[in-house]
């Protein structure tokens, strides 16, 4: 297939599916706490809305940052869908990508003059601290394969088995920053409904279309790391299946566990981190 | 250790006597996201910081005077270019000293700032910064000592880890950690971006994520346990 029509054929499915998966994330949440919920299909028609609701930009805002940085969030999750998905690179550029988004969580928040972006942005430096530790998990991933180009950790899940049998520990390290990037998570300071929307609430009309099109793309992306680095080789249908599973399975623990105090939420992670490194190297060397 | 294994396939590389220049697309990827952010940088208007006031319903609007403005942005693209260097050097004390002149100039940034909480933690990581610079080099010359060379090129090529590139290693890990200020160091840094000021506020966390990424791949470079 050409390769510009399987990009834009890749970013389409990975933006319906992720869309999909939010709004499903939204109705378990709903029917756990005894609410009806919106429609699945609600987080997808509110994305579609806003490119065609008009646009406005605050007097206090850093222009021209404060536009460049939606389309720049946009740009990166498009970029790991190439990465990922169509070309099979190195996990090392989705973890570069993974960066670049926490960056921009960052300045998404402090360039528009919101104090509520302000402490969202603050915010967003403490959870970076613990996130990129999690996301480190791929050097184990790296110390079993002895590759981080996608396509060989699946030739050797084909020859060796999954790794989540293997290296149990660094899964469910991924598994805490996959929770972590779910909506209404433990972990999810950045967007606490303490500071309205986070580093969103001054991002309107066509903006804001783009920053929901990139979180439906990125819930994709971080889904399908995870069972591809962990669990593949993977057909369609297995992919569907896990997806689903693993939306249900946060959306069960985030609908039963409140936001925690940044400071709490550092620190847990930064535990499970360490324990997850340290245990998986201790398990490598042993076996 | 094959580089290619790491960061994709081998793009192109600059030899410079034992130091070779590399990049593969892991490193493009990465000079080029901080040179994006940097000319964002160098062309955007600062941001007007609306605080609530005390015994008053009017806002407080804080904005970055004309002479601050100047220097802050200066120092912000000089932050920017030691990053992108960072990126794709090949060289592991050239590497060294692109993150300390990052960790020095990001107090640069917030000091000159009229704030008392964020001067407090400017001060602070600085401290953190300079002791820091004691493992970082000292990881840096312990690993020259044990493989007699510096180039990241020769080093991948070296087929086991002695444990003094381990020891190595494990030093330049905790000063990358401390320069850089991710956890457990992270809570003075985080203060700092209190300030007024994006987007040169930016280039603090951009160049600490991104030094953060590259310090793994090296270390994956140097301690093999394959």
């Amino acid at each position: 297939m050409n390769l510009m029509a399987n990009i834009i054929m890749n970013v389409a499915i990975a933006f319906l599916l992720g869309s999909l998966l939010l709004g499903l994330h939204r109705k378990i949440m709903a029917r756990i706490q005894l609410r009806p919920g919106p429609p699945i299909i609600q987080h997808f028609l509110h994305s579609l809305k806003f490119f065609f609701k008009e646009s406005t930009f605050p007097k206090t805002a850093s222009m021209p940052f404060y536009i460049a940085i939606a389309c720049i969030y946009c740009a990166v999750w498009i970029t790991a869908v190439i990465v990922g998905p169509i070309t099979y690179g190195s996990l090392f550029v989705i973890f570069a990508i993974y960066a670049v988004y926490k960056i921009v969580e960052h300045n998404a928040g402090s360039s528009s003059g919101s104090p509520y972006g302000k402490v969202s942005c603050v915010r967003a430096v403490f959870s970076a601290a613990a996130e990129l530790p999690l996301f480190a998990v791929l050097a184990i991933v790296f110390f079993q394969t002895g590759t981080m180009n996608i396509g060989d950790i699946i030739a050797y899940q084909s020859a060796h088995g999954p790794l989540v049998y293997s290296i149990p520990l660094a899964a469910l390290m991924f598994f805490i920053l996959i929770l972590s990037k779910s909506p209404y998570s433990p972990f999810s300071i950045t967007k606490g409904k303490d500071i309205i929307s986070g580093f969103e609430t001054e991002h309107f009309g066509v903006l804001r279309g783009y920053m929901m099109l990139s979180e439906s793309i990125s819930w994709y992306i971080l889904l399908w790391v995870f069972l591809t680095v962990f669990f593949g080789p993977l057909s369609f249908s297995w992919y569907l299946i896990g997806m689903v599973t693993i939306t249900t399975l946060t959306a069960i623990i985030n609908a039963t566990t409140p936001i925690l105090n940044p400071n709490h939420s550092v620190m847990s992670q930064i535990s499970i981190a360490i324990l997850g490194i340290g245990g998986s190297i201790l398990i490598m060397l042993l076996v | 250790m094959d580089i290619a294994s790491l960061g994709g396939d081998l793009l192109g590389t600059i030899p410079l006597g034992d130091i070779v220049l590399y990049l593969t697309p892991f490193h493009l990827f990465m000079f080029v996201v901080v040179l994006i952010f940097t000319g964002l940088i160098a062309i955007s208007r600062s941001e007007t910081q609306v605080e609530a006031s005390f015994k008053t319903l009017k806002d407080n609007k804080v904005s970055v005077g004309l002479e601050e403005f100047k220097i802050r942005r200066f120092l912000a693209i000089v932050c920017g270019l030691a990053t992108a260097g960072a990126m794709i050097t090949g060289d592991l004390f050239n590497f060294t000293l692109f993150v300390t002149l990052i960790g020095i100039i990001n107090v640069g940034i917030v000091s000159a700032v009229k704030q008392i909480d964020v001067l407090d933690a400017a001060y602070n990581y600085g401290i953190i910064a300079m002791i820091a610079s004691l493992p970082l080099f000292g990881g840096a010359s312990i690993i020259l000592a044990s493989t007699g060379t510096l180039s990241l090129f020769e080093i991948a090529k070296i087929a086991t880890t002695a444990p003094m590139m381990t020891f190595g290693a494990i030093l330049l890990l905790i000063g990358i950690a401390g320069e850089t200020g991710t956890a457990p160091f992270f809570a003075s840094k985080a203060e700092m971006f209190r300030t007024p000021g994006s987007p040169f506020i930016l280039i603090i966390h951009l160049s600490s994520l991104m030094v953060i990424i590259r310090a793994i791949e090296i270390l994956l470079i140097i301690v093999k346990v394959i």
